[in-house]
């Protein structure tokens, strides 16, 4: 996978409550793992050209570590090409299949916090 | 060269936590390497981009062997060969003296006091090594105990709880001495290949890795070493 480098990131992308990305990350960084095994600094710049602000690798590795303990994420190290060696993480099935299930359930629970929300319905329920 | 510096000791912190909770060398130089990776690629400093090396060590929650195992293998040998060492120190000074061993209570109870810090080693490792003062302070407490324990000597038979030959002491004492630190060196001889820190692509052991390895065996050969040169010592000034 390739450092992603063009389209600039959506305003105010960066201002995410953390607690709102502590509960996302996970499948977050499963997404970014879906195209193709990737490492490191390749994965928080996915997210980060995603609009996801920038992740820190105190934050990103701990998690796929404990992915690659549950069996979610494969690990390899390649050599690089005159630089250093890159650890690169890939989804196993398990993950994937994860990934569908916990992408799914985000969608629902999207869904159904975005109707909740709605300012029409707001409006509705409590009249002037 | 400053950020060199912080960083260095940053990967210092962050190999003596992950040796304290017991993690395995090749998933330490696993870290090592994807953590230098990332800061490459980025050009953060370590604790700008991975947080204080103890919450990471913490956070990764890798894998560690199980907690007694390391009591089993280096505290009770060290232990053994401590009370081989005083014993040894004791039955010297009589034996170029050509005296008995006179033993009083006051003396056993300030020579145990550093093989009861030494036993009890699990229950306060992280202070000790965390917090500079606790271990000076017990540091202190043990050589001051052992000085006060020549102060407690008995100087006659009569003072004296017990009065033994020295000589099968010393010799039992060296030999236990002797026996621990071959065992010692036999068993990091075949547990350096295990548990080194090695570098996850070229497999090859880190330097301080090769420095700590040499420290490993004068280490297991400190109390012999200490004791031929009490032994020098003492025949010196007999």
């Amino acid at each position: 996978m390739n450092v992603p480098a063009s389209d600039p990131q959506p305003t105010g992308s960066a201002d995410w409550p953390s607690d709102w990305l502590r509960a996302t990350l996970g499948f977050l960084a499963l997404r970014a793992l879906s195209a193709g095994p990737s490492y490191g600094y390749a994965i928080i710049s996915e997210l980060e050209h995603h609009g996801f602000g920038t992740i820190k690798g105190g934050t990103l590795y701990p998690l796929l570590t404990r992915y690659e303990t549950a069996g979610l994420v494969t690990t390899e190290w390649r050599a690089g090409d005159g630089g250093p060696g890159r650890k690169y993480f890939a989804l196993t099935d398990q993950g994937r299949a994860e990934l569908t299930r916990l992408s799914a359930d985000w969608l629902r629970f999207a869904v159904t916090s975005t109707h909740y929300l709605d300012p029409e319905r707001l409006t509705k329920e409590i009249p002037a | 060269m400053t950020q060199q510096t912080n960083d260095k000791k940053w990967f210092d912190q962050l190999v003596m936590e992950l040796r304290l909770r017991q993690v395995h060398g090749s998933a330490i130089g696993d870290t090592i390497a994807s953590t230098r990776e990332l800061l490459g690629d980025t050009g953060q400093r370590a604790e700008e981009a991975f947080g204080p090396a103890r919450d990471y060590a913490a956070a990764l929650e890798l894998p560690s062997e199980p907690k007694h195992d390391w009591v089993r293998k280096a505290l009770w040998p060290s232990l053994l060969g401590l009370l081989a060492f005083l014993l040894f120190n004791q039955a010297m000074v009589s034996w170029t003296r050509s005296e008995p061993l006179l033993v009083s209570p006051a003396q056993l109870a300030l020579l145990a006091t550093p093989v009861v810090f030494l036993a009890f080693l699990p229950l306060y490792l992280d202070a000790f090594i965390r917090r500079i003062w606790v271990c000076i302070g017990i540091t202190a407490i043990c050589v001051l105990s052992g000085l006060l324990s020549a102060f407690a000597t008995p100087s006659s038979r009569a003072e004296a709880w017990l009065a033994i030959d020295p000589l099968p002491w010393l010799i039992g004492s060296a030999l236990v001495m002797v026996a621990l630190s071959t065992m010692n060196t036999i068993r990091s001889a075949h547990s350096e290949d295990d548990n080194d820190i090695t570098d996850p692509l070229s497999g090859t052991t880190d330097i301080t890795g090769r420095g700590a390895r040499a420290i490993v065996q004068i280490t297991n050969w400190l109390f012999p070493i200490l004791a031929i040169a009490m032994l020098g010592l003492a025949l010196s000034f007999r």
